[in-house]
């Protein structure tokens, strides 16, 4: 079990199977949603997870991957590609400085 | 049901993670270079003889692209993967050993050589590390490099290109023996499984796309691109959810749709399916009917539809076949918004309890509930139908 405080994270990891198709969609909505907290947002393929990401989002089907990769990272699974709740769990958590359990 | 079970059997244990990471791998030497492969696509599909517009002159492109470029590429990347430049260098290197002297693209060749001569540096790199004198780094570093280089093509021409021309040229038979036999459409019991366990990128990539690229190079086209690749399936379900879901989920429906349809980004509807996982068989059904329609039609792609967006297929159907290509996508939504429509009971079971069990309806209200709990320690950790994976996650 992981955790960090939201208000210490610098860098959002989105990772897919590839790193071309969803992760893309997705970092670019986080992006936007996590711009005016200055926090950067990237994509990757889950194989090719940075050592030093803090905090990584993926689909829970790909979740088991992307902890053997990023043991070290708080790796927050959601489950659908628009409106899930984790989501919101990460801006919140930036926002208002609570806590990220991955 | 059983494709159901065999599917719910792969998400115990680490298994599937095993299997994806593998696939990733395959993948991984391939999507990167998509561009490419879109680039021969469109010069094949305008210049050789039953092109748009023939042009012997331009139409030598065609040849050493396929033969020789796309292979290396692959090789560079798998290489890369496994050691950094030096190892792109050796797995371009390597590749070439299988690429000449043969009439089919190498591709698996390729995927198989680049990561291993790369490997084989990353061996030698790690042996000899401590051990070079100061100042003489870069001379060994590229003799090593280079020598390995040499000694890979060599292997790979002499051993490692004939047994996979062998190879491909069975698995190309088996293909050959499924279409003609008609059972090329029971592929899709396996593949729209494995579809959703997000393994598409592998199988698309890893096996169809290699064997499709065989075929196309000898017959202009190849119906292995439609296999995964094929957006009808999801749009049906997607469609089904759309009208028949529940009513939360269908607010999303529609950009899923776009996302799906037109971006190509199958991955979007793989959480619909992972909520209701009966709703395999919809997509099962769907993509068997696609294939089969491609079968009977004689349709075929090309080069493989990445990302597989109606676009995307627009831009790598053949001259002249629109019409069976359309029609198979066609009828894969139909069919599968039929099957999915039925799976969904029509909208019947909305009012308040649709199936209670497990975490099956836990998750729709969850994912589009409009107040997010930050608080609930519970929510959406669990996927809907893995139940066991929260308990097999990796410890570190």
């Amino acid at each position: 079990m992981t955790s960090v405080a939201g208000s210490s994270v610098s860098k959002l990891v989105v990772a897919c199977d590839a790193g071309m198709g969803s992760s893309v969609m997705l970092a670019s909505q986080m992006r936007k949603r996590l711009k005016k907290y200055d926090v950067a947002v990237e994509h990757v393929a889950v194989n090719a997870i940075p050592a030093d990401a803090q905090v990584v989002l993926c689909h829970t089907g790909l979740a088991d991957r992307a902890r053997g990769i990023a043991p070290q990272a708080v790796v927050l699974p959601f489950q659908v590609f628009m409106g899930d709740p984790a989501f919101d769990r990460v801006e919140a958590a930036i926002r208002d400085g609570g806590t990220l359990d991955g | 049901m059983t494709a159901v079970a065999d599917a719910k059997h792969l998400e115990g244990e680490g298994f599937r993670a095993r299997i994806q990471r593998m696939g990733g791998y395959l993948a991984g030497m391939i999507m990167p270079n998509i561009a490419a492969f879109i680039a021969w696509g469109l010069i094949t599909a305008l210049f050789i003889p039953t092109g748009w517009i023939p042009n012997e002159n331009l139409a030598k492109l065609v040849d050493p692209m396929i033969l020789v470029l796309l292979p290396v590429l692959i090789g560079y990347t798998g290489g890369r993967l496994v050691h950094g430049q030096r190892g792109a260098v050796v797995g371009a290197v390597a590749t070439m050993g299988v690429v000449v002297g043969t009439e089919i693209p190498m591709f698996l060749g390729a995927m198989l050589i680049g990561p291993l001569a790369a490997y084989l540096l990353k061996l030698i790199d790690g042996a000899i590390q401590d051990r070079v004198k100061a100042g003489f780094e870069m001379l060994i570093d590229n003799f090593t490099a280079g020598i390995l280089g040499v000694l890979a093509a060599l292997a790979g021409l002499l051993a490692i290109g004939p047994i996979v021309e062998a190879l491909t040229d069975a698995a190309g038979n088996g293909v050959d023996f499924l279409v003609d036999t008609g059972f090329l459409p029971l592929v899709s019991i396996l593949v729209e499984p494995a579809k959703v366990l997000f393994l598409n990128n592998a199988i698309n990539f890893g096996v169809l796309s290699p064997l499709g690229v065989a075929e196309a190079t000898e017959n202009g086209t190849s119906i292995l691109f439609m296999v995964e690749t094929n957006p009808g399936p999801g749009l049906g379900i997607l469609l089904a959810y759309l009208f028949f879901g529940p009513k939360l989920l269908r607010l999303s429906a529609p950009g899923a749709i776009v996302i799906h349809f037109l971006g190509g980004i199958h991955e979007i509807y793989f959480p619909y399916v992972l909520m209701k996982p009966k709703l395999i068989l919809a997509a099962i059904a769907g993509g068997a009917a696609g294939v089969g329609t491609a079968v009977v039609t004689g349709a075929g792609l090309v080069s493989t539809p990445s990302p597989g967006s109606i676009f995307a297929y627009v831009a790598v159907t053949p001259r002249g076949g629109f019409i069976p290509v359309i029609l198979s996508i066609l009828v894969a939504t139909a069919v599968s918004f039929g099957v999915a429509s039925l799976l969904l009971g029509f909208g019947r079971s909305e009012k308040g309890e649709e199936d209670p069990p497990v975490g099956e309806d836990a998750l729709p209200v969850q994912a589009s509930s409009a107040t997010p709990s930050t608080t609930t320690p519970t929510h959406s950790d669990v996927p809907a139908g893995a139940p066991a994976m929260r308990n097999t996650v990796l410890e570190a």
